[in-house]
């Protein structure tokens, strides 16, 4: 075996990659690469009417970030990722309490509602609930109301995931019995034994969630449209009006997004490596 | 020895009364609290049903309702489904929405696995890079996609006049406007979501197979064809449905491109319910159930695949 | 000149030499055993053969061809692996047609040498099954069928039962040593397992960090090691330093040797016995453990050195922690052999 092993090893560092397996990874990198970087580029200069671009400016960026619309949106989005995660954790956790502590069974029926939106995605779910509610002249009319409804549905499946893979790893069953014995009520096990023990997993698929919605067009055009503008509907309307302008915020975005993509991988990879 | 056993005696008879009373009160404590507990317990279930029938169950029951309310008549039936199968523009919708899907799809994974498969025979940091180029633009998508394109290939973008200032007729007269420019789009948002999906499956391809097959004469070809793909082909079957659903369901990067100008179902669903003109909630209705029922068809065939990958076989 | 032959044959990865100049034949017909420690290059050696590996210097030569440079699809050999090699999406019989498959062999020889195959193995019945559900016994069955249905010159076995547990793998054990003789299939076996060398071997090659250090029947290799490597590899010998034997019976070794001596050569008794041409000393039995058909008592003996001493398991005859017994080390089986530099390091 080890010797096997060791030959593996021995060979690892000398593993070179073969020519055509480069050109080709080579290619599709580059191809994958390339719709962003001609928008950076764009983005940094005022003409590009010949092979390379000329007057390099941050006109764009200044612009947009004097641009308090910019701004508004931004926070918006904001306040939808940060809110609707929030409240998806919330129910989650108190939901999975009584799957864990009470009610085994009930665990297939949460598996299966939470995996709905995953495939249905947003058009469905954004026009299923503007028939329900709109014109219904209640509260849950209220544009604001649905959008957070949505929202919250949509990040459902990755969270879901996210919660139920961290408490299957600790064996909360387990943990809950072991401080019951020791004279811990149920509840309070959970919040004080269980939950301590899952964060790091939460955290990882919050922050997929996050991105989600920061990145979600459907459920905000459709049901919000220009009411409650987000970043993407921003963009949307601000494309045909300046390029310059919107090829700054389509950088702006990817980077957010990148950066927070870049967080969970370094978190799934430290969490691995334990 | 007499006097110690008779105060064993008496202690154990002094505690036998209080213990037998503290194990009954004990019982029925736990008993009490427990049920108590069960309760709360459903109640903390409450939240989250409420939301989940709010926002999930009734809306797609809703959809359903009004597919099957007739838009005419106003009676309970078939009648807008009949009239989204038999109304041009729908029927349009319908094929184009699964032309572009099936073409997507297919092509994503054909560049997929050749990249996954690539990808696996090449050192730790090679892949280590692909795959971080894959995770950043699996992200880009939407909107921003549809932007990046429109400067790269729209009526002025970068690669249409360069097009035309070198004569390549590819490049100078490619209309992104259309059907085909949306697959390409599409194309594009498949490769990454298809490769991460795929490269997994690859890692379960061992190497004693490999040199199994080379003991036993095969040639690199049977090698490919009867041991790899085959062992694949849950894990391929399953990515190609998930592609397929991903792009049936794509709205932000087609109306980016298109606004509404384009037969294509989740842009006609939409148009239903959102926009300028009246809301018609029965065609929109029938729409969106075919779309679902197209959704439920994957998910049905993905889980079938994922199940047997997982099952029958157990490798991957 | 012999069916295989390794002259000179130098593996290297990187920096690391795993094969040290090995040179050896195999006779045709012949069950050889490379048996060593993990890592000792017994494996490395076996891919080289089998052309999965290429040699960095040296010669290999298969019923008079030099295959050196032949790459693995040309050697015509048959293979088993540690891990488990079947094509999980064909059947057994899938499997085990697939080499014939590879040669073009028309069908319905295929479907005749099969079954004649996975009867050898004793698999008949599982023709159809696919191997995620067959035990791991099974699918080695299996993997063995595929490999000598194709007629191989030599069956290369690599650890092929290192994964599967006791019992079933003694059952295998002899299952191949019978095909073996059956097909009279040069076979060439890697283990790390001297037990199952010792059952399965018509010779065994002892591999030590890349060079063979000892050859020879198991008989051979059991009760004359040539080095303390090879005394502490193979059984369990007791080994007493030069200076403890010699305060032990008075009798003078060489420096830089050690005496071994087998656990079952001890005599051991209450009274003290009078043996010729055997030393004696006394000690006390601190422990006994039964270990099958032998007790094997842990004798304390003067100075603080403790021996094994092996005896049948018998009813009367048993002595008891504390006891003082007298044990006669026999001449003959107080082997002197080298010190061994390497393996005088503390083992990892």
């Amino acid at each position: 075996m080890s010797s096997k092993t060791k030959a593996v090893k021995a060979a690892a560092p000398g593993k070179k990659t073969p020519l055509a397996a480069k050109i080709f990874l080579g290619i599709v990198g580059l191809y994958l690469l390339i719709p962003f970087l001609t928008t950076l580029i764009y983005s940094l200069f005022v003409e590009w009417t010949d092979v390379l671009p000329s007057g390099f400016t941050l006109r764009n960026y200044a612009e947009l970030f004097t641009n308090s619309t910019f701004w508004f949106s931004i926070g918006r989005t904001l306040v939808l990722c940060l809110v609707s995660v929030a409240i998806t954790i919330v129910l989650l956790l108190l939901a999975m309490y009584v799957v864990v502590a009470v009610n085994r069974r009930l665990g297939r029926f949460m598996q299966f509602v939470c995996m709905i939106p995953y495939a249905l995605q947003g058009v469905i779910l954004s026009i299923g609930i503007i028939s329900l509610y709109t014109g219904t002249g209640t509260i849950l009319s209220n544009r604001m109301f649905m959008l957070f409804g949505a929202y919250t549905i949509l990040v459902l499946p990755y969270i879901y995931q996210g919660i139920r893979n961290a408490l299957n790893a600790i064996d909360a069953n387990m943990l809950i019995q072991a401080a019951e014995m020791l004279g811990c009520g149920r509840f309070r096990a959970y919040v004080q034994v269980v939950l301590p023990n899952i964060v790091s997993g939460i955290l990882v698929s919050s922050l997929l969630a996050e991105s989600i919605v920061f990145g979600d067009f459907v459920l905000a055009n459709n049901i919000a449209g220009t009411n409650y503008q987000n970043i993407q509907v921003f963009l949307q309307a601000n494309m045909a009006r300046s390029s310059g302008l919107s090829s700054a915020i389509v950088v702006i975005i990817f980077l957010v997004v990148a950066a927070v993509t870049a967080v969970v991988l370094k978190l799934q990879h430290t969490s691995q490596k334990q | 020895m007499a006097e110690i056993s008779q105060t064993s005696a008496t202690l154990s008879a002094d505690a036998a009364v209080p213990a037998a009373r503290v194990t009954g009160s004990a019982a029925e404590a736990s008993r009490r609290p427990q049920k108590t507990r069960r309760w709360v317990g459903y109640v903390a279930f409450l939240p989250f049903l409420l939301v989940i029938v709010g926002y999930e169950l009734l809306p797609l029951a809703q959809l359903v309702l009004d597919s099957l309310i007739g838009k005419e008549s106003g009676a309970f039936g078939l009648e807008n489904f009949v009239k989204v199968f038999t109304t041009p523009l729908y029927q349009q919708s319908i094929i184009n929405s699964v032309w572009i899907s099936l073409v997507s799809a297919v092509v994503g994974i054909v560049v997929s696995f050749l990249a996954a498969r690539f990808a696996y025979e090449s050192s730790e940091r090679v892949r280590n890079a692909f795959t971080m180029v894959l995770n950043m633009m699996s992200n880009f998508s939407g909107v921003p996609l549809a932007f990046a394109f429109m400067i790269l290939m729209g009526n002025s973008g970068v690669l249409t006049i360069l097009g035309q200032q070198w004569n390549i007729p590819f490049l100078a007269d490619f209309d992104l406007y259309t059907g085909e420019g949306l697959l390409v789009l599409y194309i594009y948002f498949q490769i990454p979501l298809a490769t991460l999906l795929l490269l997994p499956a690859f890692s379960g391809i061992k190497k004693s197979w490999r040199e199994a097959a080379i003991i036993l004469q095969a040639t690199p070809l049977d090698y490919w064809f009867r041991i790899v793909i085959p062992n694949l082909m849950p894990s391929i079957l399953g990515t190609l449905s998930v592609l397929f659903s991903n792009a049936l369901a794509a709205y932000a990067t087609a109306f980016a491109i298109v606004m509404n100008n384009y037969a294509l179902l989740p842009l006609q669903i939409t148009s239903k319910f959102k926009g300028d003109v009246q809301i018609d909630a029965a065609t929109g209705g029938a729409l969106a159930v075919v779309l679902i029922i197209l959704m439920v068809v994957c998910t049905v065939i993905n889980n079938y695949f994922t199940k047997r990958a997982s099952k029958g076989r157990e490798i991957i | 000149m012999a069916y295989i032959e390794f002259k000179d044959v130098v593996k290297r990865f990187g920096d690391n030499t795993v094969l040290d100049h090995i040179s050896f034949g195999i006779q045709q017909g012949d069950l050889v055993t490379l048996l060593g420690p993990s890592g000792c290059g017994k494996s490395t050696l076996l891919r080289c053969l089998s052309g999965l590996e290429t040699v960095t210097e040296g010669k290999i030569v298969l019923d008079g061809r030099d295959v050196t440079n032949v790459p693995a699809s040309k050697r015509n050999i048959g293979m088993v692996f540690q891990q488990y090699s079947l094509f999980p999406n064909m059947t057994v019989e899938q499997n085990v047609a697939f080499g014939l498959k590879m040669k073009k062999v028309d069908p319905a020889t295929i479907e005749k040498k099969v079954a004649d195959a996975i009867a050898m193995v004793e698999l008949s019945g599982k023709e159809k099954a696919y191997p995620a559900n067959l035990s791991g016994g099974q699918q080695q069955r299996a993997a063995l069928a595929r490999s000598i249905v194709t007629e191989p010159s030599v069956l290369l076995l690599d650890e092929p039962l290192s994964a599967i547990d006791a019992k079933l793998r003694k059952a295998l054990q002899s299952r191949i040593r019978e095909i073996h003789q059956e097909l009279g299939l040069t076979t060439i076996f890697v283990t790390h397992d001297q037990d199952e060398a010792m059952v399965m071997s018509d010779v065994i090659q002892l591999f030590h960090s890349g060079r063979i250090e000892q050859a020879g029947s198991p008989v051979e290799v059991y009760t004359s090691p040539v080095s303390e490597f090879a005394a502490s590899f193979i059984g369990s010998y007791n080994q007493l330093s030069a200076s403890d034997f010699t305060a032990l019976t008075g009798v003078t070794v060489p420096a830089g040797n050690v005496v071994a001596i087998r656990p079952e050569t001890i005599g051991i008794s209450r009274e003290r016995p009078d043996e010729k041409d055997a030393h004696l000393v006394d000690g006390t039995v601190v422990d006994s453990t039964p270990r099958g058909n032998v007790l094997r008592y842990t004798v304390r003996l003067e100075g603080g050195t403790t021996v094994f001493v092996d005896v049948l398991f018998r009813s009367f005859h048993m002595f008891d922690r504390g006891n003082k017994v007298y044990l006669s080390l026999p001449e003959r089986d107080c082997l002197v052999i080298p010190v061994d530099a390497a393996s005088a390091r503390p083992a990892a």
